[in-house]
């Protein structure tokens, strides 16, 4: 693993340096924010995580030490934990465990210019885990070590994820396989 | 945690399976495979491969997220200063008290140091003064209980 981009960022903001609490908030709140918004499909809700793990990040600056994960890789792990605890707060009144399994049947065709809400829809109807895996890897970028890491498990298992996940995904959004 | 390396060509299934998980975009493969992958991208089969996948990322890629509003970005920044001000004082705290304590300790060892090489010797001495002989006390009292045989 490489210098960390983010950790002369940290250890000013650990510093009390105000210019880096700003630089660190244009740096990561598009992240944080847009990763808490595919995993609840919830602005509102999205909005209180990107604040909350601001404030893990604020807490935890002074002593951050890198100890062979990236500081983005720890803030998407924060991130996810606080969307997993909402989704099972939303959960707890219907069943105990998040499932596992997704809700593949396919979805209505869209309006002209509905497909991005079509898009969430789905994102929403797949497994929390694969979903996770998708956003990390697709959305977020993340190479597939740091999505592994963020997500602890294995690269194989993420790439299972991903596999089933974007299965599907292609079921509902496309309804077929994808073959030509 | 480790990634697979390619070292010769990929073959198609595992060119499939790549696409499968990552989508059409070799830019996000495993780093390890990405140049054997450009290779097989180029064949016919590949580029199947690539179209299929390509079809689901069209449709994920309309998925967007609004940006953060100027409202929730100064909510944010104002917190770190409370936050990260209480982080420094606590911490400036704990130096303090780590401080006392090392004082502390020192002067309980310090203590203890000195009772071993300086013990008090008093409690166990005999002190022999004028009126003590080898027989006895001699004293005053002495004179007193011989009389009174």
């Amino acid at each position: 693993m490489g210098a960390d981009p983010d950790e002369e960022l940290v250890r000013r903001i650990g510093a009390g340096d105000p210019a880096a609490v700003q630089a660190m908030v244009a740096r990561k709140l598009p992240r944080v924010l847009a990763l808490a918004r595919r995993m609840l499909g919830d602005a509102a809700e999205a909005e209180d995580v990107a604040q909350e793990t601001f404030v893990r990040i604020w807490r935890h600056a002074a002593g951050w030490r890198q100890k062979g994960t990236r500081f983005d890789t720890w803030v998407h792990r924060v991130a996810l934990n606080l969307c997993y605890d909402r989704l099972r707060r939303r959960r707890e009144w219907v069943t105990d465990e998040l499932p596992e399994v997704a809700d593949e049947t396919p979805l209505p065709d869209a309006m002209p210019g509905d497909e991005e809400r079509r898009v969430g829809q789905a994102l929403q109807r797949i497994a929390p885990r694969q979903r996770e895996a998708i956003v990390l890897v697709y959305y977020q970028d993340l190479s597939n070590i740091e999505a592994a890491s963020a997500m602890q498990v294995s690269v194989d298992a993420l790439e299972s994820l991903l596999a089933r996940g974007r299965r599907a995904l292609q079921a509902m959004l496309v309804g077929d396989d994808g073959d030509d | 945690m480790a990634e697979k390396t390619t070292a010769g060509p990929m073959d198609a299934a595992r060119f499939a399976a790549l696409a499968d998980a990552y989508g059409s975009a070799l830019h996000r493969w495993p780093r390890a495979e990405q140049a054997a992958a450009v290779r097989f991208a180029e064949t016919e089969e590949g580029h199947a491969i690539l179209r299929r996948a390509g079809r689901l990322d069209a449709l994920l890629d309309r998925q967007r997220v609004e940006a953060p509003s100027p409202t929730l970005y100064g909510a944010i920044v104002a917190r770190a200063a409370t936050e990260v001000r209480q982080v420094r004082r606590r911490r400036f705290w704990w130096l303090g008290f780590g401080l006392a304590g090392v004082g502390l300790a020192g002067a309980v060892a310090g203590l203890a140091l000195v009772t071993v090489v300086n013990p008090d010797i008093q409690s166990d001495h005999y002190v022999m003064d004028a009126n003590a002989t080898s027989f006895g006390d001699a004293g005053p009292d002495a004179d007193q209980t011989e009389e009174d045989l």
